[in-house]
């Protein structure tokens, strides 16, 4: 079933289109990559699903809800998170404050609620601090808990990043290069996660340079050039494609 | 006056070491609430506390004014918005002469009273106002240590990635920026009483840059640092009197050594003294 859904999306920084007409489909269940060469307009498609640039033309739609132009904050409350590149966790928050900040819903960031229902959030907090922990483990951040975001390595960061996502407990999740720059071990983990939060139903797109890491990881790729969309299909299919590979590795 | 100053901090520090911005305009916030409850007790028809808590309220919807159009501003963009600002409320405060008596200030403000308590004697002052000061920094301690203020700490250190996790910066940052008001604006009330006269110098840009100063040096982020600040800057003067330096350049020296102060501990504390945040 389609979970999101871009209908001839266009964005225009000046003359220069970066992304030009793109119709795309994300279904659940399914890892779908988005490939091609530096400048094709990969981070421009997520930073107008995300809301972090508005569209020139076109419309985006989450579960049949039209989302084309709302704010960051209120696609992710319906259930599109994100983690950018460079992971961007909070550097001078601890590992576990960077767990706690992105639950959903919670009591506490009502200002009034924190500080006349102070019971109804300490029992919250409770909940979710389990939670955290919990996920902390699955991502083997558990040592890090209470170590500040700032003293983890570049690759313990990027699964900060990726385990915070899912405290936000989305539906569609959008990952910019998830395995760039982490370790080969660290990179099998990511991958083992994602394909579980898939087979959950969950709608998964990813950014990726790294051809092995697609053909391992992706049921559907779609391969971007001067911000369109050119191929489209299963990874064994378009990576074998001699265009492609001239493309985007030179060879 | 320290604790006033205390709160004056403290709810300082809710924008600059949760939020990390820099305001200059929080001595208006400060002479807003104090203009407000001075002017609604002066009319007799309603008791202290309910003067105060208008003043509150009211200071709290002129924050709104300044916090809409200039909290999408960050960094020096910001610092400027707030500055005109101040500059503004003290220009209306110190033109508008049929109600703030301007440059004249309002003398003969009542003492006030808490039921059946007349604040009149400084000891009974000092009590009220320790009290205040406890209240105040509970109930912002419990603001920074809640989900709440952990938001703040996010959108400090990352908007993009804040929002992009389902959180409303704007409205977080509109409701921080009301809090502090709303504090400033208690400090105010509480200072009209004690001095039983205000005028517009008192809640000029110098007292916001003090106010400022006390958050920095003391530290930003938590609350002991701004308190460690209160007592550090407004000791000062009271040091050098018992060293003995005349009264004739104290005033000036003072300044002189806020200025080195200031220069020395953000050269070899740049986080302050006690705070935990470094603001950059």
């Amino acid at each position: 079933m389609s979970r999101l859904l871009l209908h001839r999306v266009t964005k225009r920084f000046g003359g220069v289109s970066a992304v030009n007409s793109v119709s795309l489909e994300f279904v659940e269940g399914k890892i779908a990559a988005l490939i091609g060469p530096n400048g094709a307009g990969k981070t421009t498609v997520f930073n107008l699903i995300g809301g972090q640039l508005n569209l020139t033309h076109g419309q985006i739609f989450y579960d049949d809800v039209e989302i084309s132009n709302k704010l960051p904050w209120q696609i992710a409350n319906l259930g599109v998170g994100r983690i950018f590149q460079d992971g961007r966790v909070f550097q001078k928050l601890s590992v576990l404050d960077n767990m706690m900040v992105a639950f959903p819903k919670q009591k506490g960031e009502n200002a009034l609620w924190s500080l006349f229902a102070r019971g109804i959030v300490r029992r919250q907090e409770k909940v979710l601090n389990q939670r955290a922990y919990w996920l902390l483990e699955t991502f083997g951040l558990l040592n890090s808990t209470h170590r500040l975001a700032a003293e983890l390595s570049y690759g313990e960061q990027k699964l900060l990043a990726i385990a915070r996502l899912m405290a936000s407990q989305p539906k569609v999740l959008l990952l910019d290069e998830p395995t760039a720059g982490v370790t080969p071990r660290t990179a099998e983990k990511i991958l083992r996660i994602l394909r579980q939060e898939a087979d959950a139903g969950k709608t998964i797109v990813v950014i990726e340079h790294n051809m092995n890491v697609v053909s391992q990881c992706a049921d559907v790729v779609h391969f971007m050039e001067s911000g369109r969309v050119s191929l489209s299909g299963q990874p064994n299919v378009i990576l074998d494609r001699s265009y492609v590979k001239q493309a985007y590795l030179g060879m | 006056m320290m604790a006033i100053y205390a709160i004056l901090a403290l709810s300082l520090n809710l924008l600059v070491g949760y939020i990390g911005l820099p305001s200059l305009c929080h001595a208006a916030f400060f002479g807003v609430g104090a203009y407000i409850a001075t002017l609604l007790v002066l009319t007799n028809t309603m008791p202290f506390f309910l003067c105060v808590l208008i003043g509150i309220l009211g200071t709290v919807v002129l924050s709104f004014l300044i916090s809409f159009p200039s909290l999408r501003l960050r960094g020096d963009h910001f610092v400027l918005a707030s500055l005109g600002f101040q500059t503004i409320v003290f220009s209306v405060l110190y033109n508008w002469i049929e109600v703030t008596q301007g440059p004249f200030g309002i003398a003969g403000i009542p003492s006030p009273r808490l039921l059946n308590w007349v604040l009149d004697t400084p000891w009974e002052y000092l009590l009220f106002s320790l009290m205040a000061v406890l209240l105040s920094g509970m109930l912002l301690y419990w603001l920074g240590q809640s989900p709440f203020g952990r938001v703040l700490k996010a959108i400090r250190e990352d908007e993009l990635s804040t929002a992009a996790l389902g959180k409303n910066v704007r409205l977080f940052k509109v409701i921080a920026f009301a809090v502090a008001a709303g504090f400033a604006a208690f400090a105010g009330a509480i200072f009209a009483g004690y001095l039983r006269y205000i005028d517009p110098t008192s809640f000029g840009l110098t007292e916001s840059v003090f106010i400022l100063s006390i958050v920095i040096v003391g530290g930003a982020g938590n609350t002991l640092g701004p308190l460690v600040g209160t007592f550090l800057l407004l000791l000062l003067p009271e040091v050098l009197r018992f060293l003995g330096v005349p009264e004739s350049i104290a005033p000036n020296l003072r300044l002189v050594l806020y200025s080195l102060l200031i220069i020395i501990i953000m050269r070899y504390k740049p986080q302050g003294l006690a705070g935990e945040y470094q603001y950059q």
